[in-house]
């Protein structure tokens, strides 16, 4: 078996010609069924690896996959072929035994210098525990590295530091993917951009803009397009309030995923108008004097367009129930109900 | 809210594979789990959109029909084979929430809708155990008046809300899914589970696995059916007890019948001994009346809501007035 001091020049990664950076520390982690088709774990290893500044290489059965801190693009790494007898080389020179058991992600971390300075394994049953348990280590690192430690030291020897430790605690938990960090000063961890370019159709006129997947239909509206018309009143679909039309139906845009609307077209209140002329039913909630203070009104109006191109509320007493997804905290709902019943008559379904 | 990733895939197997990611959730309709992500009460990784999926067909066969878990709660309700064959199921579902919402809501996500408990829904609440296994329940011991009487256990009384599923389960609906295992088929009545020690299990669903379509059974009973509703307000607002009922009819005799409850149960609930009080009697009030006072025989009530209890047995005999051509 052979040894060498600096594990940079051991023959078995030099034959991968690996792009190794001296100086930089590096974590190898050995995983038989390692696949990497998962983007969300994928993209996390990746921001944490740009915060910490190290490399990672992943030695999967017939695969060896290298991740530099520094490289943007190619979100899968670049990937190498191996064969079995160099794996095994490697992990003897790595100090495991050849021949990886199944389900156990091993590593090792290298400092700068390229000495195994922490070694571990883990059980993981599968390829996507295997990659989450290396994320939430590399996560913890970052953590533990960021916040507290001025520049004096060294940033290197801390991040090896404290993946020696985030290793070690998910080793005695038995790799549970949300082993929690340990107590000490902590900073937030590496943010992730998972904003996504979508377009907006919105009365008739194409949006482009960046959101992350948690952003409403009703904030991009109202904060990213400027189109205050719709209103927050609970921002849980209990009031109504943010009534819109999403290919031409009536939904609450406070529970709608701006991300999730796709090319449907949404119809606001700032649509209804057509230059200085209002949209019948806007006329005859200013006619029938149907409101107050006038905060729900947008989302009553656009719920009444609904409901008149659904077709199926007649009498007063249909128009109040399918109506009752509008609350009017004013209470002007008799003057409501006339608008409604006078632009019914009026407004032809479009 | 906190920050998440998200999928939309194209294909179910693509939906299967992504949803066993640790931390995945799927989204459907989004107006149960937008609500709870902005509460914070969900905490997913990664949110795997199912709209793009195929399944918005409503397929209407000899023997029965066909529901894909994508249809929305106002098309189900509409629909002139639900209309005509299962009225309990489109007055339940028009009883439930919005027009708004129930465009938006889809048939998986209402059979996977949560509880409205509101210590469930405040985090700041730290005793759940529904939430958080072995933190206890702060309902227990707080205001319960929306809370379950049925099914209860000493971990959780929280109610199971929902409308469309107590008309499911008195139409003898089945659930079909599909996950990494392959395809399964769950009858309604066994696809809630009961609190117990472990109220954080909600149903037969494993992590992961797709609700892909809801059939129901042609029956002699289902297109003589009805749905009643008691609440705190005429319209949108969550039932304080419901029932779906049913009745096959040979003259004036009930030759079948099937009684659910909402508004009580930790899972719709079906009353099988007022079922039985029913099957061979003429259909009257009187008989009406006698089969009712059979159910609710187990109810658990708290301080706040024994109530519950002659209320549900009223509303079962409401529903039954309606389809045995008595109201
Ligand atoms: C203000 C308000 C009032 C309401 N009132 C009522 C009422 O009176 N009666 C009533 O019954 N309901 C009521 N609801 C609840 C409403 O019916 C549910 O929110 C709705 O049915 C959920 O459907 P969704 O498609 O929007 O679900 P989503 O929010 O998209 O999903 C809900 C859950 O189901 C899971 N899921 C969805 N589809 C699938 C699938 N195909 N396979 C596997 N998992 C899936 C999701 O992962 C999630 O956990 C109300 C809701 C609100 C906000
Ligand atoms: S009733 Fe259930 S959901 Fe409500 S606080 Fe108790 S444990 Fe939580
Ligand atoms: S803000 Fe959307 S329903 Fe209240
Ligand atoms: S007019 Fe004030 S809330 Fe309706």
């Amino acid at each position: 078996m052979m040894r060498v001091a600096s594990l940079f020049l051991h023959p078995s990664l030099l034959a991968l010609g690996l792009p190794m950076n001296r100086g930089q520390p590096m974590v190898i982690a050995f995983h038989n069924e390692l696949q990497l088709q998962e983007s969300l774990t994928l993209e996390q290893i990746r921001a944490e690896l740009r915060g910490l500044g190290a490399a990672l290489i992943l030695v999967a059965r017939g695969a060896v996959f290298v991740f530099q801190p520094d490289d943007e693009v190619d979100i899968q790494g670049s990937n190498i072929g191996i064969r079995a007898a160099a794996v095994d080389e490697l992990r003897v020179a790595c100090g495991f035994a050849p021949g990886a058991p199944a389900h156990e992600l091993s590593l090792v971390v290298l400092s700068g210098g390229g000495s195994v300075v922490a070694r571990h394994s883990l059980l993981a049953t599968d390829s996507r525990l295997a990659l989450k348990g290396l994320a939430e280590a590399l996560s913890i690192a970052g953590t533990q590295a960021i916040g507290p430690h001025p520049a004096t030291i060294s940033r290197r020897e801390v991040v090896l530091a404290s993946l020696v430790g985030a290793f070690a605690l998910l080793t005695a938990d038995g790799c549970r993917p949300h082993a929690p960090p340990p107590s000490g000063p902590a900073a937030p961890p590496v943010p992730i951009n998972r904003a996504r370019k979508i377009t907006l159709n919105v009365n008739g006129q194409a949006h482009e803009l960046e959101v992350e997947p948690r952003v409403s239909l009703l904030d991009a509206l109202r904060e990213r397009l400027g189109l205050t018309g719709s209103k927050k009143g609970c921002d849980h679909g209990q009031c109504g309030a943010c009534t819109v039309l999403v290919a031409g139906k009536r939904v609450n845009a406070c529970l709608t995923l701006a991300i999730m609307v796709g090319e449907a077209p949404v119809t606001t209140i700032e649509g209804l108008a057509k230059g200085e002329r209002l949209h019948a039913m806007q006329a005859a909630f200013v006619e029938e004097d149907a409101l107050q203070c006038g905060y729900c009104t947008p989302g009553q109006i656009m719920s009444a367009l609904g409901l008149i191109m659904e077709n199926r509320a007649h009498t007063d007493a249909e128009v109040r129930e399918h109506m009752s997804g509008n609350i009017c905290r004013c209470g002007a709902y008799p003057n409501i109900v006339s608008a409604i019943q006078k632009a019914r008559l009026e407004t032809v379904p479009s | 809210m906190r920050n998440f990733d998200y999928q939309k895939p194209a294909q179910e197997s693509e939906a299967i594979r992504s949803g066993q990611t640790t931390g995945a959730r799927f989204i459907a309709g989004g107006t149960l789990l937008v609500d709870l992500l902005r509460l914070d009460v969900e905490q997913p990784e990664l949110l795997v959109d199912l709209s793009a999926l195929p399944w918005r067909q409503i397929e209407v066969a000899a023997d029965g029909v066909r529901i894909g878990a994508l249809v929305s709660n106002s098309d189900l309700a509409e629909h002139p084979a639900i209309l005509a064959g299962f009225p309990a199921l489109s007055q339940a579902l028009l009883s439930g929430a919005s027009p708004q919402l129930r465009n938006m809501a889809t048939v998986g996500g209402n059979l996977l809708q949560r509880t409205r408990c509101a210590y469930f829904r405040d985090v700041a609440v730290s005793a759940c155990n529904k939430r958080k296994a072995g933190s206890g329940c702060a309902a227990l011991a707080g205001y319960s008046r929306m809370h379950a009487v049925l099914g209860v256990s000493d971990q959780c009384i929280a109610l199971h809300p929902s409308d469309m599923c107590v008309a499911l389960l008195a139409m003898d609906a089945v659930v079909h899914t599909r996950g990494p295992d392959g395809e399964r088929s769950i009858f309604l009545a066994d696809f809630h589970t009961l609190p117990g020690a472990h109220p954080e299990i909600e149903s037969a669903l494993k992590h992961g696995e797709l609700v892909t379509h809801v059939s129901l059974p042609k029956t002699s009973f289902s297109a003589r059916s009805a749905y009643v509703k008691a609440r705190d307000r005429a319209s949108y607002a969550f039932a304080l007890a419901s029932s779906a009922a049913a009745i096959d009819l040979d003259g004036q005799i009930i030759r079948q019948a099937r009684v659910a409850l909402g508004g009580v149960g930790t899972k719709p609930w079906r009353c099988m001994e007022v079922e039985q009080a029913l099957v061979g009697r003429p259909a009257t009030r009187e008989v009406f009346q006698a089969a009712a006072a059979l159910a609710m025989s187990d109810a658990r009530t708290t301080e706040h809501n024994g109530f519950k209890v002659q209320l549900a047995r009223r509303v079962i005999v409401r529903a039954l007035e309606r389809v045995g051509g008595v109201l």
